[in-house]
């Protein structure tokens, strides 16, 4: 089953390019460690799910471009057109000459109702293409204007018209130390709109990816595209094919419905994270080797003591003793910032994938009360090795990792609201007090949901 | 026993042989042919013939697909699904509930019930008609099979304990989940079965249908796909042959049929509960039968008596305050509101059949999906917009009962919200 990509702004359109290089890329490595007719398969499944085949031979990418500016667009097309491996659809791209000034509302109220049937025919061609639509990623970032406003305006709209299909928005979450002056108010308007017409939000803060590509790759100046490639890389080893129930040679037909179905069944609760395991440089790579249950290991205490990344992992933090009551859990928490889950999914790639063991993830203590590890614990296989990773683990996970962030901006935005600064460059365009109230609530909710897992 | 077998000799129109022909032809008819010798020790309740009679039952009751043998149950979980099947049918033999699961006895019960299964309606041709090979690409357009197989339904599970309303929300996230998925493999399927109508065009002999089906096409790819094919289209002819040799030879069966039940205890007294449609009652039961009916006639006349009895007390008790102004009231105004909800019962069922008359009848069954050009359709033939407004029209149907349904759930829901001031309702974010 295909998946559609709507790539939304100047964010949304450079990391959907570096998405379909990675995975083309990865599906193209004869270093796939595994058996000629495996390689087939896979490549099969992944071209089915990620592109269509154009008569000369060009994979084409099942992507639909969404700009204001047409600067990032055209580049996006003439890189994608250069790597001589895939291209973006000749007529797939939609851009204006004028921006939305990182003004959500402007975003979302007038650029989105404008151009909403250009915008919502070209994604109906795109869809027409497939023989068989699973659903949408919409890549957008969360604290601008273009992306953000138009990106909440199209899953809206796709929600109405798709309604079966299945919308997963990749957000960029700003950096803390912030480069617009109302990136808080757009944070809030984005997330609450999306979480009241979207299936599930995979978030990527861009804090963490930056780290990431200082300390585990190695990279001196790290430039947008460095960042975009470990994004793009995360996200490939969390959707390049994976063995379904029924074994090797069969892959996964929808794994996004499938990922959905594991994570995020809950209309409260679609925050999700991504980390994978190990990360680095290609130099640094050739000299390591890995084991699975180091790995795992290594995941693991990631996961419970929510580190993004491998390195600066808190060995302290443990589960809480089950037999503890309620209280005693919640104050343990607190103590050590045990991060406790709703639903995990963990992909594994690459060498003797068969005898991993992950029992350590099955443990009820990382769960929250109400879901048994047979409900909210779940592993996709593959034997086939991702990159030039013999073997890779990724994790994506339904957890408390996003409430200090969340809090953070629903806070920091509050208090701008409280004193009315910059609200009218909302109010201008049809984004009342009222749409700002609304959101408060619904992600003060989200907030008070996690926490009280 | 001599006796018995005396009684099948005088059979009129068979002769020796042919009984064994009989049984022969009926074990030939019905999935996995248990051997004929099977039969003759079930007569005489001889445990060893007790498990293949549970499987047999088994296959024939089972709402799973025949081929779908990984599936299969152990023993005892066939043998509970068969008692239940039975009695949601109506079997009246209570001695059949009684028995074993482990299969080591009650051949003989078991060979009764199989028996009352056939003398209901025609078992081998419907089981010949639910496992039948399909050349082409069939769709059912109405849900009635889907409805009639679904077997009886699981019992209720206790929860250990309570459960958080969080864990049912997630489970009902899920379904949700499945359901679209279900959706969108549905639509995948129609777009696939549209390609293959329309890259065949042409290609059929048979001109009325013009294009090629899902398995013709599969044939025509893979030589081993067509003998597959050819065996199973040989194993359908030899179970339609050995259900004629059945139709014929099956009054011997009864008459024989007859011995067994002779050899048989009489069951426990289950006449008050006997379902309307029950295979023919031999002679000789009628002496049993008026027994029956004389203890049913007493009891109906003691019955009558008490309800007398205490409908008298009952009116002498509520005679005092039975004559009020307000008892009046009240009473006029209940038996308008039961006339008013009479009234809007008759109104929505004669919506629910308007339809129905209006266009004939429902469409049902199995149909095979063709794609005509020309648009001309025989008599037979379904237009896909006739199903297509025939499923909207039941849509409409479900749908308005399930907003009535909310309707009911939401005043319940406001109703226990008003029981409780302090607590602030917040609407769940999307969905």
């Amino acid at each position: 089953m295909s998946i559609v990509t709507v790539q939304l702004g100047q964010c949304g359109n450079q990391i959907g390019f570096e998405v379909f290089d990675a995975l083309l890329h990865d599906s193209h490595n004869s270093q796939g460690l595994c058996s000629k007719r495996e390689n087939e398969a896979y490549q099969a499944s992944c071209k089915e799910r990620f592109f269509s085949e154009e008569e000369n031979g060009v994979p084409v990418a099942r992507a639909v471009l969404i700009d204001m500016e047409p600067k990032v667009i055209n580049q996006t097309l003439s890189k994608a057109a250069q790597s001589g491996r895939w291209k973006y659809g000749q007529h797939a791209c939609f851009c204006q000459k004028q921006g939305s000034g990182n003004n959500w509302a402007y975003g979302y109220s007038v650029h989105g109702p404008k151009h909403e049937e250009s915008i919502m025919n070209l994604i109906q061609k795109e869809v027409e293409k497939c023989d068989s639509l699973s659903g949408f990623f919409i890549i957008m970032s969360m604290a601008g204007g273009t992306g953000s406003g138009i990106g909440a305006f199209v899953t809206q709209n796709l929600q109405d018209q798709f309604s079966n299909s299945l919308k997963m928005n990749q957000i960029i979450w700003p950096y803390g130390t912030g480069e617009v002056i109302v990136q808080n108010y757009n944070s809030i308007l984005t997330l609450s709109h999306l979480y009241r017409s979207s299936d599930a939000l995979l978030v990527h803060e861009n804090d963490t990816v930056h780290k990431i590509c200082a300390k585990l790759m190695n990279i001196k100046q790290i430039s947008f595209s460095d960042i975009n490639q470990v994004l793009a890389h995360q996200l490939g080893s969390v959707f390049q094919p994976t063995y379904s129930a029924e074994g090797p040679f069969h892959y996964r037909r929808n794994p996004l419905g499938d990922l959905m179905e594991n994570l995020v069944p809950h209309p409260e609760f679609k925050m999700l994270g991504i980390r994978n395991i190990p990360q680095m440089s290609e130099k640094s790579l050739a000299y390591s080797t890995f084991t699975w249950a180091g790995l795992l290991k290594h995941l693991r205490q990631m996961l419970i003591s929510n580190a993004k990344m491998e390195e600066g992992i808190d060995w302290q933090v443990q589960p809480p003793l089950s037999g503890l009551p309620p209280l005693g859990k919640v104050s343990l928490n607190k103590e050590l910032r045990f991060n406790t889950s709703i639903a995990n999914l963990v992909i594994l790639r690459g060498k003797d994938v068969q005898s991993a063991d992950l029992e350590g993830f099955k443990d009820p203590a990382l769960y929250t009360s109400w879901l048994q590890p047979v409900n909210a614990f779940n592993v996709w296989k593959t034997q086939r090795a991702f990159r030039k990773y013999e073997k890779s683990a990724a994790l994506v996970s339904n957890s408390q990792f996003l409430i200090k962030p969340l809090d953070m901006i629903v806070g920091k935005a509050w208090n701008m609201f409280a004193s009315k600064a910059y609200i009218h460059q909302y109010t201008k365009f049809g984004i009342e007090e009222e749409d700002f109230l609304a959101s408060f609530t619904l992600l003060e909710q989200v907030v008070a949901s996690y926490r009280n897992l | 026993m001599g006796r018995r077998r005396r009684r099948v000799d005088r059979v009129p129109r068979g002769g020796a042989g042919a009984l064994p022909e009989a049984i022969a032809a009926l074990s030939r008819s019905l999935p996995s042919a248990p051997s004929p010798e099977i039969f003759r020790r079930a007569k005489f309740d001889r445990p060893e013939a007790a498990p293949a009679l549970w499987q047999l039952l088994f296959r024939v009751l089972s709402p799973l697909p025949a081929d779908d043998a990984s599936a299969s149950p152990a023993l005892e979980a066939r043998a509970r699904l068969v008692k239940s099947a039975l009695c949601s049918r109506g079997y009246p033999r209570l001695a059949l509930a009684q028995l074993p699961e482990d299969g080591s006895s009650g051949s003989r019960e078991l060979l009764l019930a199989l028996s009352w299964l056939l003398a209901r309606g025609p078992l081998p041709e419907q089981l010949l008609a639910q496992d039948r090979v399909s050349l082409g690409d069939e769709m059912p357009v109405c849900q009635c099979e889907a409805l009639a197989r679904r077997g009886p339904s699981a019992p209720p599970v206790e929860a250990e304990g309570p459960v958080d309303i969080r864990f049912v929300q997630w489970l009902m996230g899920k379904l949700r989940f499945q359901w679209r998925q279900l959706a969108s493999s549905q639509q995948e399927q129609c777009a696939l079965l549209s390609k293959i109508h329309l890259y065949t065009r042409g290609c059929h002999s048979d001109r009325r249908l013009g294009h090629l089906s899902v398995a013709e096409t599969e044939m025509l790819r893979d030589s081993e796909g067509s003998q597959r094919l050819l065996q199973a289209l040989e194993c359908e002819n030899a179970h339609l042959e050995a259900a004629l040799d059945w139709r014929c030879a099956q009054f011997v069966f009864w008459q024989w049929m007859d011995t067994v039940l002779d050899a048989c205890p009489p069951d426990a007294p289950t006449a008050a509960s006997q379902p309307p449609s029950q295979p023919r009652i031999p002679e000789h039961g009628a002496v049993e039968l008026e027994l029956v009916a004389q203890g049913l006639r007493a009891l109906q006349e003691e019955l009558r008596e008490v309800t007398e009895r205490r409908q008298e007390a009952w009116e002498a008790q509520i005679g005092g305050q039975g004559h009020g102004p307000e008892w009046s009231t009240a009473r006029r105004a209940l038996r308008e509101a039961v006339d008013q909800e009479l009234a809007a019962l008759l109104q929505s069922w004669e919506q629910d059949r308007g339809p129905a008359q209006l266009h004939g009848s429902q469409p049902h069954g199995v149909h095979r999906l063709v794609r005509r050009e020309d648009g001309a359709s025989e008599d037979h033939d379904l237009q896909a917009s006739e199903v297509i407004q025939a499923l909207r029209s039941q849509e409409a149907h479900l749908e308005a009962v399930l907003h009535q349904l909310q309707g009911q759930c939401r005043q319940e829901l406001a109703r226990l919200a008003g029981a409780l001031p302090d607590l602030i309702w917040i609407l769940p974010p999307g969905r």
